[in-house]
């Protein structure tokens, strides 16, 4: 005991004696706290990352068919949605999955992206009048439809005057010819009285003059992608934690419907101009300044030339209120709405939130603020697997979001859609859709041509000679040909129809997640489900949420061994270094070793000696850079890390990421360090003590 | 020297004389004459209706086919394809009017407006393989020379798009049988240069035509061939051909959604 204080004297005697020994110690102050801290801020990424992904998609196991060309990836690959094979069926697998005793529940999905695309504003305006008048003919006329009608036709003429003064400050830049006559003509028949007089006579004729003629001169339709999952919506919203919804309903349950991301609905689907306000109001209260930041006058630039959108938006009446309401708010006698608007969208430092409050309260509500409104129906156009397009509508029914990744363009970019349209959208070929195609391909008698001798083939010696026949006429009728499902009638139908438990789980699906009742168990149940023989007979892929969710599931794992990588560099070097220095101090230290040994002490006592200096060396240095580590670790635990860009909220699962440390960090920082220093410290240490007093008499002298 | 060269001269003189009358190179106005016809054959001066068959076939995919009613009055310049197989397809279809391609969804109930470069229900196919032949109204040709397409003699020539003309592809290049002046093979391309499309039009058939008072011709097999997705391909067969009269209203929009009600 006394021999060990002695020792633990000497070593703190030598702590700050030499200089070497505060660049050894700086060394292992930097190793330890690069330890602790980096090893708590991943710890505390990876921990809330598996909270987002599994709490609000993945689940904590996610399974889907072994014959799979790629690997599942929720959140979509590189190069588009990976290609997962269809599982037939989702019922057995169920019933398979949910044998195991620490499976909770199995939520069936599958992920696509398909595009909507919607014409431009007339055609839309159009399109509401057509479908009026079909509604007219098919139920008889009523006043508020009728009221309706009128209010879409004064605003179908406001659309061709804007369209006519368009033509007419081009005309200004362009030359004559470059002017189709055809599209001057439509613009002036539009204008007159009796065009409008003569409408109603043959209603639908008028419309498909204004289709053909009109509509194709505005230039405001645009293709929107739109990614979505497929599930079942009512298991969803019970098994996933994290979604919440933010406006409007859930689906009814065994409903049609889609529930769009909130992040999406803003992003792609709210008025630009509206888009940018928020934008700018978001960062002016972030304390960005339009007057310094390039990118806010940008907005601003394009909020003040692009007051199309809001124009064309505007029947005659509204254009009215607008344009008296803007006069009022800006003081102004300005009659042309798109100089009003110009000047009132001109924000900046000083009238920003005020003129953001006039927006919404004065503008908004003349306007369609969102491209579809919840309620309403979207058609949903998907290159389906099978090669034939199909067009599906969908009611949306509200917007919802995953709590925590609010802002996360990744997670935001994810809607959901009940399995029924899904599978449609998917277009997977039944058994009697694909017999249907045989027999017709049997009946066409066609044989295939191969491209590489195409020409030798169809033209070569092999050939008729004779290239033209003489045809018989041929009789065709339409009604015989077609055999018509009743499409019409169907549409109808399908979006009241609610579907049982049993036909939404009694059909195809791409993937199913796990969740588990115990989650720390996610390793064992993982390896005990990929051994289970009903699991492989049905040919599938068992994966963790880390895996299933691509790329991005990899990432902190990446950081991870990048992080190892460095510090594992940076003990080599300490190692060295240690090495090397206890080398020198006890080379200069050969007088004082022999003296000890003269006097009587043991090897073991050198050995002690030198070692302990250097675990006390490593235990200071090492304990300073952990504390202040913990101190870091723990300040920031309190304040939080904000998340500066959009792709941080997903790995911070939130605004802030609130890092926390873990004992085992600590641990592993302390046995490193002290590991290390003994290490580094025997080879110098064997030597000291194989000094003998008389050599290091000599040497003195 | 001089020994050499006159005799040399002489020859190459008289290869010129003598090669002269059996190149069939045709000048401007022969060309023009050329896609005249080739037009007007398949042209017919009332209505025309067809019952053809697509079969398309993509990599790793399972291959889809169809059936469609195609209907023209070439008259008005107007255009109806509607799908009648498999039942999935029946009543979507494509209506041109005026310069707009409308396509048609029964299951939605939605009209879009789409682009000369619309590939027909996602095969290889464009609305023209299916329209009236307008190719001397809408290009202008060059002659490449004559040459052997298997074992027949055809005319080559390079179509440039006239300017203002809207066309899927505003280079097209034709190989035409000499003798019985029916197009082959045709290859377009896009204005970068790039070859998109090869077309073999290896059957024509004809029939006499009422209201032509001369016989209508048409392609009976087209094999397209996608040059950008090399593993894509399109066969459209024309089953047969109908030249009674249409009904007056049938290129309407409310006539084609009638027809899935």
């Amino acid at each position: 005991m006394t021999t060990l204080l002695l020792l633990l004297e000497v070593a703190f005697r030598n702590l700050f004696k030499s200089w070497v020994n505060l660049i050894i110690g700086g060394i292992i102050f930097f190793a330890t706290f690069l330890v602790v801290t980096g090893g708590a801020l991943l710890d505390s990424i990876d921990s809330s990352m598996s909270r987002s992904i599994v709490g609000s998609l993945a689940g904590h196991l996610q399974v889907y068919s072994d014959k799979s060309k790629d690997e599942l990836s929720l959140f979509g690959g590189m190069s588009g949605e990976p290609d997962v094979a269809a599982i037939d069926s989702f019922t057995p697998i169920k019933q398979a999955l949910e044998k195991h005793p620490n499976v909770q529940t199995v939520v069936p999905m599958g992920s696509n992206g398909a595009l909507i695309s919607s014409g431009n504003t007339v055609d839309l305006t159009l399109a509401r009048l057509r479908d009026l008048y079909r509604k007219n003919a098919d139920e008889g006329e009523t006043p508020e439809r009728r009221a309706q009608i009128d209010s879409l036709k004064a605003h179908v003429r406001r659309l061709g005057e804007l369209l006519q003064a368009d033509m007419q400050k081009r005309s200004a830049l362009l030359r004559e010819e470059s002017q189709d006559p055809a599209e001057v003509e439509a613009l002036e028949r539009v204008r007159t009285d009796a065009f409008w007089a003569d409408f109603d006579k043959e209603p639908f004729a008028s419309l498909e003059f204004l289709e053909n003629r009109l509509a194709p001169q505005a230039a405001d339709g645009d293709l929107l992608y739109i990614r979505y999952v497929g599930t079942d919506l009512e298991s969803f919203q019970k098994s996933f934690d994290r979604m919440q919804i933010v406006d409007g309903q859930p689906v009814p349950p065994g409903k049609r419907g889609m529930l769009l991301s909130k992040f999406f609905y803003e992003e792609s689907l709210k008025l630009k101009t509206a888009r940018r306000l928020d934008l700018l109001k978001e960062a002016h209260e972030g304390g960005r300044l339009i007057a310094e930041d390039p990118q806010l006058q940008r907005w601003v630039s394009e909020n003040r030339t692009q007051t199309r959108e809001i124009i064309f938006q505007l029947d005659p009446i509204k254009a009215q209120q607008a344009t008296e309401r803007l006069q009022r708010v800006l003081g102004s006698q300005e009659k042309e709405l798109s100089k009003l608007l110009s000047t009132f969208l001109d924000v900046n430092d000083g009238n920003l939130a005020a003129r953001y409050e006039q927006f919404y309260a004065q503008l908004v509500p003349l306007l369609d603020l969102y491209r579809i409104r919840l309620g309403d129906t979207l058609t949903i156009t998907a290159f389906t697997r099978t090669g034939y397009v199909q067009n599906v509508n969908v009611p949306i029914y509200g917007t919802y979001q995953f709590n925590g990744l609010e802002k996360s363009p990744l997670a935001g970019s994810v809607n959901l859609m009940d399995l029924v349209s899904f599978r449609e959208l998917y277009g997977y070929l039944t058994e009697d859709k694909r017999a249907e195609i045989a027999q017709l391909q049997a009946k066409s008698g066609l044989a295939e041509v191969k491209r590489e001798n195409a020409e030798d083939a169809l033209f070569g010696e092999e050939a008729p000679s004779t290239l033209v026949a003489e045809a018989t006429p041929g009789l065709i009728n339409e009604n015989e040909q077609i055999q018509s499902e009743g499409a019409a009638l169907r549409k109808e139908d399908l979006l009241k129809r609610v579907y049982s438990k049993r036909e939404v789980e009694d059909g195809m699906v791409l993937s199913a997640a796990l969740i588990l009742k115990d989650p720390s168990k996610l390793e064992s149940t993982l390896a005990e489900l990929q051994q289970s023989p009903e699991v492989q007979d049905a040919k599938l892929r068992v994966v963790s949420w880390q895996k299933a969710v691509g790329l991005i599931g990899q990432f902190v794992l990446l950081m991870k061994m990048v992080l190892w990588g460095i510090i594992v560099i940076l003990f080599v070097v300490v190692l060295a270094i240690i090495n090397n220095a206890v080398m020198m101090a006890t080379l200069q230290r050969v007088r004082e070793v022999g003296t000890m040994r003269a006097i009587g002490a043991q090897r073991t006592f050198i050995l002690s000696m030198i070692l302990l200096e250097t675990v006390v060396l490593g235990m200071v240095f090492g304990g300073a850079g952990a504390g202040l580590g913990s101190g870091l670790i723990s300040y920031l635990g309190h304040v939080g890390i904000p998340a500066v860009s959009e792709e941080l909220y997903f790995f911070f699962s939130g605004p802030r990421l609130l890092p926390f440390l873990s004992l085992g960090n600590f641990i592993t920082a302390f046995l490193l360090v002290v590991g290390v220093s003994i290490f580094s410290t025997l080879y110098p240490a064997f030597l000291a003590t194989r000094v003998s007093p008389v050599t290091a008499m000599q040497t003195d002298e | 020297m001089p020994m050499t060269v006159q005799p040399l001269l002489c020859a190459a003189l008289a290869a010129v004389l003598l090669a002269a009358p059996t190149a069939l190179a045709l000048d401007a106005a022969e060309m023009k004459k050329l896609l005249e016809i080739i037009d007007d054959r398949q042209r017919n001066g009332g209505d025309y209706k067809s019952l053809a068959y697509l079969e398309q076939k993509e990599k790793d995919k399972a291959d889809t086919v169809r059936e469609a009613l195609v209907y023209r009055r070439d008259a008005d310049d107007k255009l109806m394809i509607l799908f009648s197989k498999p039942k999935g397809e029946a009543g979507k279809g494509y209506l041109r009017l005026d310069k707009n391609l409308w396509s048609y969804d029964p299951n939605v109930g939605k009209w879009e407006r789409r682009t000369e470069r619309e590939r027909i229900a996602g095969t290889d196919s464009r609305r023209a393989d299916f329209d009236e032949s307008r190719l001397a109204e809408e290009y202008e040709p060059t002659y490449e020379g004559e040459e052997a397409l298997g074992k027949f003699k055809v005319h080559k020539l390079s179509l440039q798009a006239r300017s203002g003309i809207d066309v899927a592809y505003p280079v097209i290049k034709l190989w035409v049988d000499t003798a019985t002046s029916n197009i082959l093979k045709r290859q377009e391309f896009a204005l970068s240069g790039r070859l998109m499309r090869t077309l073999y039009y290896p059957k024509w058939q004809k029939l006499f035509s009422e209201s032509k008072s001369a016989e209508v011709w048409y392609p009976q097999e087209i094999r397209i061939y996608d040059e950008v997705e090399k593993a894509n391909s399109t066969v459209i067969l024309i089953k047969s051909v109908d030249l009674r009269a249409l009904e007056a209203n049938i290129f309407t929009k409310a006539w084609l959604e009638s027809k899935s009600r």
